[in-house]
């Protein structure tokens, strides 16, 4: 009665490839079509990815450049127009007590 | 003394070359006691880029641009205090201090008594004119300093002072 090691190196022994193998395989790799793998593309191999990736951070920065001085630009302006206002609001004050004081003076 | 007549004459020169310059003040005193402060600082780089936003369709706007165009910078310091009585004469002589002819020449003095309100106006005086203005208002819940440097149209600004009603613009408001 054979043991189930016997069978399993039964089922596991070397059997050599008949004598035309090598011959049949080279034979069906001759015939078989070429077939390339699909090339994955890269996104920035597309064109015009190509030409706008090193030049959108350029873009970016002049874009937030632009936005800061305008922004700067806003605050400053408010900035004057709080200070003439303060300014003159005072200097009228004193101008306004300067022409009363005349006036009276006068008559 | 001829080398200290070069010296003499070079101090000269110099101080003609130098920048118009904003009056020097310490406000640490009274920003301590202070309840609110509201401070404007515009250099003349900054005065220039506010004017170029102003707008020339609107007549008030083109006529501030007008003013500051021949302004080196603008400072103003406002205080303002939670009761009467919280800074006094004593606080506000320094500020003066730096005022003294015949660089700078006081132009109004006023005080009310009814409100208990000054405005002192001094003026600084150089070969083209007015060269800066100084204003020292005091309130008894309020101190103001107004330093504009440069070549101030006076009239134009009181002017303005009067008919302009600017909507209130928070710029730094400090505790």
């Amino acid at each position: 009665m054979a043991t189930f090691e016997d069978e399993l190196r039964l089922a596991l022994r070397r059997q050599e490839p008949s004598p035309d193998f090598t011959e049949r395989v080279l034979a069906r790799v001759a015939d078989a079509p070429t077939r390339r793998a699909p090339r994955m593309s890269q996104p920035w191999q597309r064109p015009m990815i190509r030409w706008v990736a090193p030049v959108a951070p350029a873009l970016l920065l002049a874009a937030g450049g632009a936005e800061y001085r305008h922004y700067r630009g806003e605050r400053a302006k408010a900035q004057v127009l709080l200070a003439v206002r303060i300014a003159g609001s005072k200097l009228n004050k004193a101008q306004r007590k300067v022409h009363m004081l005349a006036h009276r003076s006068n008559s | 003394m001829k080398a200290a007549g070069f010296f003499i004459a070079f101090l000269a020169l110099a101080a003609g070359l130098l920048p118009a310059q904003q009056v020097k003040w310490n406000f640490d005193k009274l920003a301590a006691r202070a309840s609110d402060s509201t401070e404007v600082s515009l250099d003349g780089a900054l005065l220039q880029l506010g004017a170029k936003f102003l707008s020339d369709d609107d007549k008030d706007q083109a006529k501030i641009k007008k003013l500051v165009g021949g302004l080196k910078g603008i400072y103003i310091k406002t205080f303002e205090f939670k009761k009467p009585g919280e800074y006094s004469a004593s606080d506000v002589e320094p500020f003066r201090a730096p005022l003294h002819a015949p660089e700078w020449q006081r132009i109004v003095g006023t005080h009310s008594n009814e409100d208990g309100e000054s405005v002192e106006v001094y003026i600084k005086n150089d070969s083209k004119g007015i060269g800066g203005l100084v204003i020292i208002s005091t309130a008894p819940k309020e101190l103001t300093l107004v330093n504009i440097v440069g070549a101030v149209d006076l009239d134009s600004l009181s002017e303005l002072g009067k008919h302009f009603d600017f909507p209130e613009v928070e710029v730094e408001k400090k505790k």
